[in-house]
């Protein structure tokens, strides 16, 4: 390649001189060396998007196969009944004929969001406030011991903190109601009543990606200009004040990021029901990725699971619209 | 290769129509060649594959149950490979996920659980022809068996696997906690009212023990109460058939008389009145403090739990015994009664065994193997340590029990005598939707106190599970 | 913050007064915040401490927070019970091939992206930076079917092959090399090194801390992992440590969770090491994330 392109380089070079010898009157010597140039650009800029064609094709490749096609593929699948065993039977719509009267279908989509909703603003509200104590100290060396404190869950699969706090949090024998009791303090029915499951789901979520918040919310004070709050500071105004009236509009986009990745990954939530509660008590933490991985790989209707997927799919496309359209509104970006 | 030709392949609009042609390579052609997966199995001519519910490690032990028949099988290999889980749905999921992908094992450990659902979608082979043909060389192996073990392994009258194991739900006690209660031993015919009587005692006692404890499945959960208050999840019945095999091993056995071609499951009585007044039982425990809230799955907590001296009574089968003294209980701490009477002293169990499936490509070495497997020998390797029962009664020796305990170990196999209308779970061909209504109404029941209302619930689950297959 | 309210001069009588509070706030402050990192890092805490207990004690309350006599079998059972150096060995190669992929796809496509111009560029960008928003669980059912016809089903490959190349790392990769000037590159194109030799000779080079950052965000995505496992892999002898640590948890028979609480530590320690090594590219990355 790089002999090639060397190549083109000395016959743009040579070919102006060439045209200059030669005795032909000035606009024509003019107008061949710059088709020639032009040839030459021309060959250079397909040679470049050769060369960029190269480079993206491995990232493309993947995504294409494993991400966009997976989606169309989702549409088709679900007009189908099948147990990945037999042979497959079209049946149109009526999987979703079928979803729309499924009271474990809606079920879950409103468990989901629900928990997601909660989840997202104990995580934004708690990093952001945690992030506001941080700052406020001076010492580095403080800052990241508490940073490393609060990212250490985060380093942990979900799966198995789940474990870990399926213990914690037994009703019966657990740390958590043993602590309660001994502050006289009632006994909480964690793991087995439904609210106390979500309870439980929730808490473990947001433990877990606190760290998360705290550090986007971390970096994103520390790029709050310095000399607007010294202003505010010499005006005489209150921490409140200058919190709601100059940091949070500041930081507006990074709450907005925070909620969006939020929102996405908690519509996904899995790991967590499907290690402590299986969805239970009843369907109380039943998420509906939970739903569709149990419709699909344990009761084998694929065609039916990928109709509920399709659906979750909708649904997460229509919170990223909403979010980003409402956002419109109150996000600040300088 | 010129740079026009790689431009036009990598347009945006060719792209687009890459895009849309590996979503139809993935949809539709995936549908297709579904037609033909039947057929399509990794086994290769040479080796056999056998799936076990269990880990790896013990997977690989089971080798040494391979070797006689290896060695009679020149060129063939016995290769076993575990698959874990919570409980047998949760191996079941794994395993049809697995035969989905294209990858069936010649044979697999299924339960109780899961034969009629693998019988049902006939992906099981009938044993049959083969059991006839060799039927002078099963003889000793039918008279060491309970006919109630057989008849669970069997769906519209025919037999699908040979038992290797099975559980009777009975009822486990830890000594010490009983004694310090001032209770000794419950008698064999002890009633419902007796076991309040230990629990009230227990409870009365304070400390951090709870009297009972369960786990919310199909085997062995609140379902014992059911069975033994005279209820069932689902009508039952009997598939016509299987005469062929009464005749033939067990003539003149008087346990044998009444059985037929497999248990078979009619149309959903969930919310019947005796099984609601059981679930009613397991609230009525709870809310008294005499029972600790049940986990869902394979109920390794609990007997973590139980090993650590937290529980006073819970169910349990055969299996408990390995499983507490490899929890660390000492031999002496625990012991194993019958489950106690209601209306009825009826217990379930459930059998586990080997299944041909009939994707294989050696079915015929696929049952030489499975022969082999249930000689007392290779029983010994396949289930060691206890951790369940041997369906040959034989094999059921005080020496065999003496290391782990229970001192009572005669209750697991009697059983099977003792109450001669013990019956298996309600394992229907829909039992993977089962598993997970089942779950879900249990739980359901346990924190908002309303067995009626749950078990309605799981009444209209069932009926739409039945429908759907 | 607080800085430039300490160093202020006392101008005013009500001065000393607010510094007081300032202290007092400050106080406040530091006993919230050794609260809340003390509620958070207790279950882990726990977890360690329980592994080191005697399984028959493990349940026992209150918790010895601090282990007077570890018992340090646990960690020998998790070995012996399952098979725990295999799933650390899988979890190594499926995450390091994934890292090592996704730093060579995204790198370039990120490059190209960036520094190169070909027709379709914003176009193919946009298609890869869309699927961003698209979770593996709304599309578990095809991925398996495609998994299944490229007849990786229950091995490692089928994790690590739809995970070496993916939308965040393009564009964080893009971000970076679109701050880089220009102008390196073109000098080095008239002294004749081809567009490969520029990318590879100068750029890449230059995107270190980018790539150490993608590398240490992808490591700590699938190290952890839990969903696709669960689906694609069968056999015990190919999962990776959270599948494992799970059905070790689940599996009939194994009643001490000291010994699971073994694995969930042994399973943490890889993370643990790599996040304090790299602690500022953990942070890097989180960040760089949100200015889109």
């Amino acid at each position: 390649m790089s002999q090639a392109s060397q190549a083109v380089r000395n016959r743009g070079r040579a070919s102006a001189p060439s045209g200059a010898r030669s005795g032909r009157p000035p606009e024509q010597q003019e107008d061949q060396s710059a088709s020639l140039r032009r040839r030459a650009q021309n060959r250079r800029a397909r040679r470049e998007t050769l060369f960029g064609y190269a480079m993206v094709a491995s990232a493309l490749v993947v995504v294409v196969v494993f991400t966009v096609a997976p989606i169309l593929a989702s549409f088709v699948l679900a007009l189908f009944k099948w147990d990945a065993i037999s042979s497959p039977e079209f049946v149109g719509l009526d999987n979703f004929d079928a979803l729309l009267s499924d009271e474990s279908v809606t079920h879950s989509l409103l468990v989901t969001s629900g928990l997601a909703v909660i989840i997202v603003f104990l995580q934004v509200a708690l990093g952001l406030g945690l992030a506001l104590l941080v700052a406020q100290r001076a010492s580095k060396i403080v800052q990241h011991l508490f940073r490393a404190a609060f990212f250490l869950p985060m380093l942990a699969s979900a799966a198995s903190i789940s474990i870990v706090m399926a213990y914690v949090f037994n009703d019966q024998f657990g740390v958590i109601n043993y602590y309660l009791d001994l502050l006289h303090l009632p006994e909480v029915s964690w793991l087995s009543s439904t609210g106390g499951a979500t309870a439980t789901i929730v808490l473990v979520a947001v433990w877990q990606q606190l760290g998360f918040t705290f550090i986007l919310f971390v970096a994103a004070l520390g790029s709050v200009p310095g000399d607007v709050l010294e202003a505010a500071q010499i005006d005489g105004a209150s921490p409140a004040r200058m919190f709601w009236r100059i940091k949070l509009p500041l930081i507006s986009p990074t709450v907005l990021f925070a909620s969006t990745v939020g929102l996405i990954n908690t519509m996904q939530l899995f790991d967590q029901p499907y290690v402590m509660t299986k969805g239970g008590p009843g369907e109380s933490t039943y998420t509906t990725v939970l739903l569709v991985y149990q419709t699909a790989f344990q009761n084998l209707q694929f065609g039916y699971a990928s109709a509920i997927s399709v659906v979750l799919f909708a649904v997460l496309l229509i919170i990223t619209a909403v979010q980003f359209t409402v956002s419109r509104k109150w996000v600040f970006y300088s | 290769m010129s740079s026009g030709i790689l431009k036009e392949q990598f347009s945006r609009r060719g792209v687009l129509r890459a895009g849309v042609a590996s979503a139809a390579v993935a949809g539709v052609g995936g549908l297709a060649s579904a037609c033909s997966s039947g057929s399509s199995s990794s086994s290769d001519s040479k080796v056999l594959n056998v799936l076990v519910f269990t880990d790896q490690a013990s997977a690989n032990k089971l080798s040494t149950a391979a070797a006689p028949f290896e060695a009679a099988h020149p060129g063939m290999k016995v290769k076993f490979t575990g698959i874990t889980g919570t409980d047998w749905n949760d191996f079941f999921s794994k395993l049809l996920t697995q035969i989905a992908a294209g990858n069936a094992p010649d044979i697999v450990s299924v339960a109780t659980e899961g034969l009629q659902l693998f019988a049902a979608k006939g992906l099981a082979e009938p044993l049959d022809d083969y059991v006839k043909r060799d039927a002078s060389e099963l003889k000793s192996y039918f008279a060491d068996v309970h006919p109630a073990l057989i008849e669970a392994m069997m769906y519209q009258g025919h037999l699908y696997e040979l038992p290797t194991d099975f559980n009777a739900g009975n009822m486990f006690y830890s000594t010490s906690l009983l004694e310090s209660a001032g209770v000794g031993r419950p008698a064999d015919d002890w009633t419902k009212d007796d076991f309040y009587d230990i629990a009230t005692k227990i409870a009365r006692k304070g400390g951090s023990a709870v009297p009972y404890n369960w786990v919310v499945r199909l085997w062995g959960s609140w379902t014992s109460w059911m069975y033994a208050n005279g209820g069932n999840l689902l009508t039952e019945g009997k598939w016509d058939g299987g005469d062929w095999l009464w005749n033939t091993f067990y003539p003149n056995d008087p346990a044998a008389s009444g059985r037929k071609g497999g248990w078979r499951w009619g149309d959903p009585t969930a919310n019947s009145a005796p099984v609601v007044e059981s679930l009613d039982y397991m609230i009525q425990l709870q809310k008294e403090g005499l029972s600790a809230k049940p986990d869902v799955g394979g109920g390794a907590t609990l007997q973590g739990l139980f090993a650590s001296n937290k529980i006073g009574m819970s169910v349990g089968g055969g299996f408990w015994a390995g499983g507490l003294h490899n929890a660390g209980m000492k031999t002496g701490s625990f012991d194993v009664q019958y489950f106690p009477k209601w209306r009825t002293q009826r217990h379930l169990f459930g059998a586990g065994g080997y299944g041909i499936l009939k994707s294989s490509k050696n079915k015929d070495l696929a049952w030489e193997f499975v022969k082999s497997l249930v000689s007392a020998k290779n029983l010994d390797v396949l289930m060691p340590g206890n951790t369940t029962t041997f369906p040959r009664k034989s094999m059921m020796t005080a020496e065999r029990y003496s290391t782990t305990g229970p001192k009572n170990w005669h209750v697991f196999y009697d059983t099977l005598t003792k109450f001669p209308e013990t019956a298996p779970i309600p394992a229907p061909p829909y039992y993977q939707a089962m598993a997970i209504a089942l779950n879900k109404r249990t739980t359901e029941a346990m924190s908002s106190g309303k067995a009626k209302a749950a078990l309605d619930g799981l009444q209209s689950d069932l009926e739409t599970a039945m429908k759907t297959g | 913050m607080t800085a430039i309210l300490d160093t202020q001069p006392a101008t005013t009588a009500r001065a000393p007064r607010r510094r007081r509070r300032v202290r007092i706030g400050r106080l406040l402050s530091l006993t919230v915040l050794t609260v809340a990192a003390a509620a958070v890092v207790a279950p882990l805490v726990w977890a360690l401490a329980t592994s080191l207990r005697t399984p028959a004690t493990s349940f026992d309350n209150p918790p010895q927070w601090i282990p007077t006599d570890p018992v340090w079998s646990n960690y020998q059972a998790v070995f012996d019970k399952v098979p725990l150096t295999g799933f650390f060995l899988n979890s190594v190669v499926v995450t390091g091939l994934i890292v090592v992929g996704q730093l060579i796809t995204s790198t370039m496509s990120g490059y190209a992206f960036a520094m190169v111009r070909f027709r379709g560029n914003k176009a193919l960008f946009a298609i890869i930076l869309a699927t961003m928003m698209v979770p593996i669980q709304t599309t578990i059912i095809p991925v398996f079917l495609i998994i299944k016809y490229l007849g990786l089903t229950d091995s490692r490959m089928a994790l690590v092959l739809p995970a070496v190349g993916g939308a965040f790392g393009t564009f964080l990769m893009r971000q970076y090399f679109l701050q880089m000037p220009r102008e390196l590159g073109e000098a080095a194109r008239v002294d004749g090194a081809s567009h490969f030799q520029v990318f590879a000779r100068i750029y890449a080079p230059m995107a270190r801390a980018p790539m150490a950052t993608l590398a240490v965000l992808t490591f700590s995505a699938y190290w952890n992992e839990f969903f696709r496992p669960l689906i694609f892999l069968q056999s015990t002898d190919n999962f990776t440590l959270p599948l494992g640590l799970v059905t070790l948890q689940g599996n009939l028979g194994t009643g001490s969770i000291s010994i699971v609480l073994a694995g969930v530590i042994i399973a943490l320690i890889p993370s643990v090491l790599i996040f304090l090594a790299a602690q500022r590219y953990f942070v890097e990355g989180i960040v760089a994330g949100s200015f889109r």
